[in-house]
This record gives structure tokens, sequence and C-alpha cells, in this order.
């Protein structure tokens, strides 16, 4: 009796909030929106249903579809899972007992069937809400080979619908390791998947970064004997070299634009250049005041956060595009370095080498407001890098002895390693797929 | 017998003395004494810096003299100046604070009279540490612009 007053409650508390929303939200074919995830809320129940199959071919490809949609909804750090209760389908006619997911505590319901349609492979989802309001009933259908992606399609899909945003299936994080003994570029899918060794330069290869459509790739290395910037257009394979000489490090692409903003020494002090994707020289962005690294853009493409040594320790500051004005960012600390905007303009991450020596992760407002520490208590955390859809943050750590890749949500929750690979993984860039 | 001894026995002595008074009549040259050794040349030596500073230290300036004097008397041969930091902080800003101690060294030897055409300044940043050691005395090693001859 409590349990069904709750969750009366928790319904006029949804349909509550659901007028809240605001307007830009959009429909689905199948079920309205609704808003059950708010800022600060608390994770989605989801009961979810392993997926129906009949013989054997087909309970196999069930069993692989369990395994992506169970780890990539697990993965978002969005959803508290819930297995299906006994009394999920009715004893006599099979049908769903939707009574039953809010007897458990559940939110939402998510389950289907997998069948076979001229060989291949067609999966269809069903997902209700706890009154029993189809929200989502779709077909995803694909090769025999791409269960996973098969699977990574509802989810991506759930996401989008319940929180109204693009969510991070589907796209890559690219990364440096030194697995074969040299430190060379990888990328992996979001979860941590289907690595592949991008380059093969044999010396010491840094900073890799895609540009905002997926089309290039942008890294350092030193094959030519000393430190070069490299562009790849990833379609082609064609590849450039910036070639100036001194140091050229930390290549971010201006957003929407196939340009790039990398800081070379060549005239001296090391500064910020924009560049062109053939590797020429656009024009030089700051001037002399010590060391300019590691730019970040705004979504906009208007701003650039960057680290500069020109009062003092190396500190965040904001240069505008267009009128050239720069302002400091960050005040707390004296070692702060590595920013990165989010997807929604609203915040900067960076990190901060602290007193006791260990490098921590904080996120600050681009105005310069609501300074939040992210990590803390776990050697050095560095290089934090926001998902496209900026729910969730990448990043580097030695919590664990070695360097490797982590997650978590954006507001420091759910920090887990993201993959298991040998050696060190450093410098992630999560980037879209293409 | 003992007459034909004594014929061949002179026969010897004659060219012998003959030979013997040619050697002392005749004055062997002077042995040209070996030319004095150029003054020994220091080598080229490593200097070190303080943490994020590319500040030549006194200690570092004494180094870049005698550098300077190793690029002045070899003149066939030129330098790479490597730029290292230790591992502290993050890789972005040590690549770039290496290329600052590189160029800073660099800059010192020109004024010292070195040959800057001769010089080239390379930042490795944190990833060539001489010293693996995770504290003040390995970190202090990794601070170098460490001159390499080519």
């Amino acid at each position: 009796m409590r349990s069904t007053r709750n969750s009366f409650a928790s319904l006029c508390l949804v349909l509550f909030g659901l007028l809240l929303m605001p307007l830009t939200l959009k429909a689905e074919e199948v079920g309205e929106y609704i808003a059950i995830r708010k800022t600060g809320a608390s994770r989605i129940a989801i009961v979810l249903d392993k997926t129906a199959a009949k013989g054997d071919k087909e309970s196999a490809w069930a069993s692989s579809l369990n395994t992506a949609i169970k780890g990539g909804l697990d993965f978002t750090g969005l959803f508290n899972l819930m297995p299906a209760p006994l009394n999920i389908r009715n004893s006599q006619d099979g049908m769903l007992n939707l009574g039953s997911i809010a007897s458990v505590g559940g939110d939402i319901y998510a389950g289907g069937s997998v069948t076979k349609k001229s060989g291949k492979p067609v999966l269809e989802m069903q997902v209700f809400d706890a009154s029993g309001k189809s929200l989502l009933h779709r077909n995803y259908s694909g090769e025999e080979s791409q269960l996973r992606a098969i699977g990574l399609r509802f989810c991506a899909d759930l996401v989008e619908l319940l929180t109204g945003k693009r969510s991070v299936f589907g796209t890559k994080i690219v990364f440096i390791s030194n697995r074969t003994g040299n430190k060379e570029v990888y990328m992996c899918d979001f979860d941590g998947e289907n690595v592949v060794q991008l380059t093969n330069s044999r010396s010491i290869s840094l900073t890799p970064t895609v540009s905002s459509d997926g089309n290039y790739l942008a890294w350092m290395d030193y094959t030519s004997g000393r430190p070069n910037l490299y562009i790849k257009n990833l379609a082609t394979g064609a590849k450039v070299s910036v070639n100036k000489h001194g140091v050229c490090i930390s290549p971010a692409w201006r957003p929407g634009t196939n340009t790039l903003v990398t800081t070379l020494s060549y005239q001296g002090d090391q500064d910020l250049y924009l560049i062109r994707a053939d590797g020429t020289v656009d024009r030089r962005l700051t001037k002399g005041g010590g060391i300019d690294v590691s730019p970040s853009f705004s979504p906009d493409g208007s701003k650039m956060a960057f680290v500069s040594t020109r009062q003092g320790g190396p500190h965040v500051f904001i240069q505008d595009m267009n009128s050239g004005q720069v302002r400091r960012l960050t005040y707390s600390g004296t070692y702060n370095t590595q920013p990165s905007w989010s997807p929604n303009g609203d915040k900067i991450l960076y990190s901060s080498m602290q007193k006791s020596g260990e490098i921590n992760i904080f996120s600050i407002g681009a105005d310069g407001s609501g300074l939040l520490q992210l990590t803390s208590g776990s050697r050095n955390n560095e290089y934090p890098s926001w998902s496209p859809d900026g729910s969730m943050i990448v990043f580097s750590s030695t919590r664990g002895g070695k360097r490797k890749l982590y997650v978590m949500n954006a507001d420091g929750t759910n920090q887990k390693p993201l993959l298991r690979m040998e050696g060190e993984q450093q410098q992630p860039s999560w980037s879209v797929n293409k | 017998m003992t007459s034909v001894k004594k014929i061949t026995k002179r026969a010897l002595y004659v060219p012998a003395l003959l030979l013997l008074g040619a050697c002392c009549t005749t004055r062997q040259p002077e042995p040209v004494p070996p030319p004095p050794p150029p003054a020994p040349v220091a080598p080229l030596g490593d200097i070190f810096f303080d943490f994020d500073r590319s500040g030549i230290t006194p200690e570092g300036e004494a180094q870049l003299k005698q550098n300077a004097g190793w690029m002045v008397a070899n003149t066939a041969k030129s330098v790479v100046i490597e730029g290292h930091c230790d591992e502290r902080g993050t890789s972005e800003y040590n690549m770039a604070l290496g290329q600052r101690r590189a160029d800073s060294a660099m800059d010192a030897m020109v004024s010292l009279g070195a040959d800057q055409a001769r010089m080239t300044a390379i930042s490795y940043g944190e990833e060539k540490p001489f010293d693996t050691g995770h504290d003040e005395a390995g970190w202090a090693q990794n601070r170098r612009a460490h001159f390499v001859e080519q």
C-alpha cells in the first residue's frame, strides 16, 4: 500500500515536472516524452527484461543483445538497473504485467524479443512507464556481426527519450598508449570497446584530437627527429604536417570549422596559432608573456580557454576570438592546466596540481562561479575531456598505480575504469563518430 | 787455412769500420719535437633548472661557458639542446616548459659566443626522464637541458 502511494506521489511529481520542462524537448513517434530525470535527480530505476527468443540462433543473439544493452545503459550512470520480477508476465497468457514494475520500485520497463528475418537479427523493443503507458516501440535490425551496435542503438534512443539529449552511444575516444613500447595514438568506442591503433610512429606520439565533424585527426610525434604536428584526413588517409621548428603541442579543433589552434614556438615564445587543415598557419592568436598552451573552445567557437603563465604560474584564461580580449578564469590554486569547455557551454573542467603534489580535476562555471572539485585522494587525475553530449567525462588517473583511463559522470560521481589494456594510457579526447 | 780465415775476417772488419766511420762523421738531423698538445677542451655538459623555471642558474651559466668553448673549438660539430622536465605537472605544459628551457640554454650559448646555426633546441617535456625516481633527487636530475653532440 505504501509503495502504491509512493508510486502515485512519484507519478504526480513526474507530471508536475513535465509541466515545467522546456518545450524544446521533442516528442517520440511512439509514446510521448516524459521528463523523469531532472538535474540532481536520482537514477532512473529501470526494469530491464531479458530479450525473448525462439530457436538456438536467436537465443545466442539475445544473449549478445542483453550484454550490449545492459552494459550500455549501466555505462551511462543514468540508470539503476533492476531484473524483471518473477510476475512480469501473466502465467496464463504471457502478457506483460506492467503493474509489477511499480511494485518493485521501477520507473520504467524495457524489454523485447529478437527474431530472424532473411537470416538477419531484428530486435523489437518496447518501453513502458510504471503506469503502463507505452513510451517507445521500435525495431532495430542489422547484420549478425553488429549485435552490439544494434543493442546500443536502442540504448541511444532510450537515453534520448528520457533525457532529451543525445547520448554517448556511438561516440569515440582517441588516446595515447605505450602498449607497444612506444607512445601511439589509439581509438576506442565510448565504453572502451573496439580498441584500434591509429599510428605506428615508433616514436613518442602525444595529444591526439578529432575535429568536431569527425573528419580530421591531429596529433604530434617525433618521427621526423623533432616534434611535429600532423593532421590526417580520416576518410582519405592523407596526412600533412605543420612543420615549424620548436615545440608543437596540444592542438584543439575550433568547433564547426576545419581549423585548429595549437602551441608553436618558432617565433620565440610558446604562443597559440590558428592552423588550417592543410597545415598552414592562418594567424597568431597570442603573443609573448610566457607559455600559452592547451586551448579548448566554447561550443560556438567564439571563445577559447587556454593555459598561460602571463601572470606567474600556469592558470586558465579565456580569450574572445573576435576581439582578442583576455580574462583570467582561475584564481584558486597555483598550477591550473588542461581546460576542457563543456558541450553545453556553461562549465570548464581543468586539472590543478595541489600543494600535496596530487593533481585533481575541477569544474568551474565559464563565468568563474561554482568551483567544484571532482576527484580527490586518488593520486594524479588529469586531462579531462567531455563526452559530446556533456553527460560524462573521460580522464587519466594513476589511482591504481599505472596511468589508465577512467570515466565519471559530469558531476564527478560514478568514477570507473574505461578499458582494460596493457601498458599506460593517457590524454583521452572524446569525439563524435564519423 | 789460417790465412784464409784472417783474410776473411779483415774483409769483414774493413767495411764495418768504414761504416762506423761514416756513421760518426754524418750528423743525424735533430728529431722534430712533437707539437705541444692543444689545450684540453672541456666536454659538453648538461645544465639543471628549478621546478617550473627556465632561468639559467649560476652553476648552469658556468657549464654553458664551458659548452660555448667546446663549440668554438669544434667548429665542425653541431649540438642538439634537449629540454627536459620532471614528471610533476601536466605533460603538455611540460612540453612547452621543456622548449623554454632548451631555448633559454641556446640563447645563453649564443650570448657566450656559440654559433646559433650549429645548435637546435628540442623539447621532450617529461617524456624521457634520466632518473625514474619519484622524489626530489630524481626530479632534480630530470629538470635539465641536455647537450647532445651531432
